[in-house]
């Protein structure tokens, strides 16, 4: 295993406060050199230019000295697959490898895509909603760049992205929230509705186009003019609040009028994640959904939940196949998945129904 | 031989259009040509569109506003934004406005940005309002010494442009504007007592 790797997997198992429903956010913003061409539309050698200078740039800031920057050419498919599973960068960014490069910072909750669609996109992750905190670090490095960089910026249109889609702040906030009682009480469609209207956007686990697997949704603001930052930010801060509301009425509901089944659907989840010897990823990740609503309601103990969202990421394809150092076949996941899955719900003691 | 699609009869004039990458042939007689205004150059690309449908024509205007734009430092065109859906650089958001503003307007609810700024562009603004205010500490201000010579309202005032840089640059804009008040009436008080 390279030794990034190895560091990634240590460092970055979130230990965090449990807070229900909310599984982590991200603000992310797209930044561009004035003086160079996006990357769509540059040569090789432009590209290399650009990685060089944002690269410098990115580790003379002192919370940023001790990152590693990482060539993703360098990868193999599945290792740079694990890191968008972890969400340190986009679908997008794998595809096209040409001079793309990531900065993970040491405690791997800051990642810089060099070269993605736009010259830079900084993210900073966090697993609660504190998104004060989070603005504040992410902003102490926007403003170092722009200090050392020249920094594509219009009065009217702010800050100048490849997509105009996202002009203005080029800031893109999001939460993961993990909604079981919403989708068994079908109120998701309606949800996403009235956030729709409010102009934010539900998307599934891994963003733009993926579908929601395991309760699993992701929340982000979709206007980048005309609103500043803290606008946005306060603005999804309270439609997340108030998502997370709905969704402890309905496991109220859920607890009051469908005790029995509910009871019956957890049980046989968790006879299935304990005695599996093929499991697909779907059927892992919404099992483990059920384990963690399990452990919000109290009939799992409350401090399992932290392990369940690190087996949740371990879970994934890439994971198993950067673990086993090589690439596998479809049943060959299956079948590790299977043993990751079994050995620990062994230790998770049988669920206790008050 | 293909017939005419108004009349039937056999059609002599073929012509094709292509809007949005899309490609219609017309085929017509002399005739109908005529009387669809083909041949008169005043209504030429017009006179057609009634029969072609309205969303033809709507592809056709937009093309039309937007037709002839190239940004003049990366070559990126309206119909290379539409190939890529991507900008070429940061230039396209001056030669290609009339596109960037259609985007905009239908995928933005704000038309300017009321967001931060780059630190750098904050500094050239606090200076310049410095400037304006009689605060900056340049020589060619001229009023430096002056400055200094009165003390209790000069020291107030260098206090206040102290806080009302800092201010800014913290992006603290409420607060700026009543510092900005505040040095405008003190500096009027002070033109007043002398």
């Amino acid at each position: 295993m390279k030794d990034f790797v190895k560091k990634l997997f240590q460092a970055s198992d979130l230990q965090h406060e449990i807070m229900p429903a909310v599984i982590s956010s991200r603000i992310r913003l797209a930044r561009n050199l004035s003086d160079s061409k996006f990357v769509k539309y540059a040569c090789r050698g432009d590209l290399r230019a650009v990685a060089d200078r944002c690269e410098k740039a990115l580790l003379s800031y002192p919370s940023l000295k001790n990152s590693d920057v990482i060539n993703m050419s360098d990868l193999q498919e599945y290792e740079r697959m694990a890191l968008v599973e972890r969400h340190l960068c986009s679908q997008e960014f794998i595809v096209d490898t040409n001079e793309a490069r990531l900065l993970l910072a040491d405690d791997r909750l800051i990642s810089v895509m060099i070269n993605e669609e736009d010259h830079l996109r900084a993210q900073v992750f966090q697993s609660d909603l504190n998104f004060r905190g989070m603005f504040d670090k992410i902003n102490g490095i926007d403003d170092h760049l722009s200090k050392n960089l020249d920094i594509a910026f219009d009065a009217k249109y702010g800050f100048l992205t490849s997509c105009p889609t996202n002009v203005g702040t080029g800031m893109r906030a999001s939460v993961m929230l993990h909604l079981p009682a919403l989708v068994i009480t079908k109120q998701m469609n309606n949800l996403i509705l009235a956030v729709q209207k409010l102009g934010f956007v539900v998307r599934g686990l891994f963003g733009e186009g993926s579908e929601a697997q395991g309760n699993l949704f992701q929340i982000s603001n979709q206007q980048t003019l005309g609103l500043s930052e803290v606008d946005i930010l306060s603005r999804l801060t309270q439609i997340i609040k108030s998502i997370i509301d709905y969704e402890m009425n309905a496991r109220e509901i859920v607890k009051k009028e469908r005790m029995v089944w509910l009871c019956d659907f957890m049980g046989r989840a968790l006879g299935i994640l304990r005695g599996c010897y093929l499991m697909t990823s779907e059927d892992a990740i919404n099992g483990i959904s059920l384990m963690m609503l399990a452990s919000d309601l109290g009939y799992l103990p409350n401090a399992l939940r932290n392990d369940l969202a690190q087996i949740l990421m371990k879970i994934q394809s890439s994971h198993i196949q950067v673990l086993a150092n090589k690439l596998l076949s479809d049943s060959e996941r299956d079948i590790k998945r299977a043993e990751i899955v079994r050995d620990f719900f062994a230790t998770v003691p049988n669920l206790r129904f008050h | 031989m293909d017939k005419c699609q108004f009349c039937g009869k056999p059609a002599t004039v073929h012509m094709t259009q292509i809007v949005n990458n899309k490609t219609t042939v017309v085929r017509m007689c002399n005739e109908c040509a005529t009387k669809h205004g083909l041949f008169s150059k005043e209504e030429l690309p017009f006179a057609m569109l009634s029969s072609l449908g309205e969303a033809l024509f709507a592809g056709i205007r937009q093309n039309l506003s937007t037709q002839g734009l190239i940004c003049s430092k990366c070559g990126c065109t309206p119909m290379s934004f539409k190939e890529t859906g991507r900008l070429g650089c940061p230039n396209c958001y001056r030669d290609l406005k009339l596109l960037i503003d259609g985007i905009v307007d239908s995928s933005q609810k704000g038309a300017f940005h009321k967001g931060k700024k780059p630190k750098s562009q904050t500094t050239v603004e606090v200076e310049k309002i410095l400037e304006k205010e009689g605060l900056s500490d340049s020589p060619a201000n001229g009023n430096t010494s002056r400055r200094r010579r009165k003390n209790s309202p000069r020291s107030k005032l260098e206090e206040l442009g102290e806080n009302l840089s800092n201010a800014i640059k913290n992006e603290r804009y409420e607060e700026a504007a009543k510092l900005r008040d505040e040095i405008r009436k003190l500096k009027k008080s002070e033109g007043e007592e002398s």
